[in-house]
């Protein structure tokens, strides 16, 4: 790989319309112990679209991605400086409920996570922490999340058999209704089809365009065909920095930093 | 030399099969050996007396009833006490504690404890409970036996809750849900075999402890169902009258030491059952 030079960190940004912005990184540093692995990211999040990021191994999105839940604060040592603003305030703020901020900005990880219980349970395990529904409520609830995540079909006659016994794909994408059951306003994918079959991971992909009018989803991923499939905006990140974000579009057909042209023409990463 | 070679290392490989072979048939001979002593010995003394009537003076006609009935409710106080105490101190380390001075602390003295010889456990509950009550008591026994079990507990616990995934526990908490709820309804859940199965061991430990109830709930000739008394247990019967002079209570001891050991393997059997059943398709 090339030496590290001044041009590595050139950066560029297409700022999107102020009213548009979901949410917000600004300076956001982060540091595992004593690493620092983001450097001054400031990124826009458009409401209601889908937000890929995309760099080569180590080079921070997935660090990003777990700020937003603030997900990272489960293990000593991890902090994060600067501030990512939702919906105007500042959710690095120390008097930010962590359990109400998860319950708006949900997770899906990169391989999937069911939860030692039937698929009915899983799906309505966060909505019984926060809403007392009623028995036809939350069959519905369970219902619309389930087809929301594409799974309803292959599952409606087998909700009280464990999720467990289900196939990676549809692991994934029981873990994607249990995710938008709680209804977030945020979607964060860390990866989600890494594990995945091509049939299961374009369902998925399906999935994700589906719920994008009403969802901000930020998805991390190594697959670039995918971030073009998926995504609105792009993300370039290399080092722990955001090298450059805009539209998708433009940033796969002309890259204005030559880090994210070499990237995504295949000369590195 | 190349097909020498090879026929050293299908050699070498071949004895070690036939070695490992030998040595597990050795250590299975000598289980089979003793099952088939306490078979062969107590399976003879098994009749209704034995389930309903105390132990007898020796040459009259008696049973185990008094120290079946006291072994499990001393058995049962104790697991209660040790489930309780083990299963949070091992979450807390597990999930909480992790890598703090306080956490390496609790289980470095957790490890002693779980080798410590169970005859300091009995002297110790004696000192605190028996002595300054002036009197045997069940929970005194109760109390020794379950300061056995705990760091069996505890250990087994934090093992299996470190073996989780640390996904699910991100998955949970990434749902909106408190950790502490996680850890609940999510992680035991899911580590429930193993922490089960650390129970199982505890309790089989437990039950035919017999230095920790000598100084503590000793031994009663009679029956007795009050945790302020003295209160018979099996293995301090089996104790006392395997020793014995007189062929009858010797024999009972045998039947005694057969019992102990049908529970701990049907309470294991049962377990498996149970755990089968809730493993998913």
């Amino acid at each position: 790989m090339n030496a590290v030079t001044t041009e590595t960190y050139e950066q560029f940004t297409t700022e999107p319309d102020a009213a548009a912005v979901k949410m917000r990184t600004k300076n956001l540093d982060f540091f595992y112990g004593k690493v620092q692995a983001l450097h001054s990211v400031s990124l826009p999040i458009i409401n209601k679209g889908v937000t890929a990021l995309i760099g080569p191994s180590g080079c921070g999105k997935s660090t990003l991605l777990r700020t937003m839940n603030r997900i990272y604060g489960l293990y000593q040592g991890q902090r994060a400086d600067g501030e990512i603003i939702l919906d105007g305030e500042n959710i690095l703020d120390r008097k930010v409920d962590v359990a109400t901020l998860r319950s708006r900005v949900g997770m899906v990880f990169q391989k999937p996570t069911p939860f030692p219980m039937s698929i009915y349970d899983n799906v309505a395990f966060g909505v019984r922490l926060y809403e007392g529904l009623s028995r036809e409520e939350m069959d519905q609830r369970v219902e619309e999340s389930l087809r929301a995540a594409a799974l309803w079909d292959e599952v409606k006659d087998k909700l009280k058999n464990s999720g467990l016994g289900l196939s990676g794909g549809q692991q994934q994408r029981l873990c994607v209704a249990r995710g938008i059951a709680v209804k977030p306003e945020v979607l964060l994918l860390d990866e989600p089809a890494s594990a995945l079959d091509p049939r299961s991971t374009a369902m998925l992909e399906q999935t994700i365009v589906a719920l994008k009018k009403d969802y901000t989803i930020v998805i991390v991923t190594h697959n670039l065909q995918q971030a073009t499939r998926v995504s609105d905006n792009t993300g370039f990140m290399f080092l722990g920095r955001l090298i450059e974000f805009g539209p998708t579009v433009d940033l796969f057909a002309s890259p204005r930093a030559v880090r994210t042209g070499d990237y995504i023409g295949g000369r590195f990463g | 030399m190349a097909s020498f070679k090879r026929a050293r290392r299908t050699a070498a490989n071949g004895a070690f099969v036939v070695f490992s072979f030998v040595t597990t048939a050795i250590a299975l001979a000598v289980l089979a050996v003793i099952l088939w002593t306490l078979v062969a010995k107590g399976f003879g003394g098994l009749n209704l007396h034995v389930f309903t009537m105390s132990t007898p003076a020796a040459g009259s006609e008696g049973g185990l009833l008094n120290a079946i009935v006291g072994s499990a409710i001393m058995c049962s106080i104790a697991m209660v006490i040790a489930a309780l105490v083990g299963i949070l101190a091992g979450t807390w380390l597990a999930e909480y504690g992790r890598d703090h001075w306080y956490a390496e602390t609790v289980r470095f003295v957790n490890d002693i404890l779980l080798s410590a010889p169970s005859i300091l456990v009995g002297l110790f509950v004696s000192q605190t409970l028996v002595v300054p009550f002036h009197g045997f008591s069940a929970l005194a026994g109760s109390v020794a036996l379950a300061l056995v079990a705990v760091p069996v507990i505890t250990r087994t616990t934090e093992d299996v809750l470190k073996l989780q995934p640390s996904a699910l526990r991100e998955a949970g908490v990434a749902l909106g849900t408190p950790l502490w709820t996680t850890i609940r309804e999510v992680l035991w859940k899911s580590a429930g075999t193993g922490m089960l199965t650390g129970g199982l061991l505890a309790f089989a430990r437990i039950s035919g402890e017999t230095a920790p109830l000598l100084f503590t709930a000793n031994g009663n000739q009679f029956f007795s169902l009050s945790l302020t008394k003295s209160m018979a247990s099996l293995p301090v019967v089996i104790f006392n009258d395997g020793l014995s002079a007189y062929d009858d209570l010797v024999k009972l001891a045998w039947t005694g030491s057969l019992i102990v050991a049908a529970a701990v393997l049907g309470t294991n059997i049962l377990a498996r059952i149970v755990t089968r059943e809730r493993k998913p398709k």
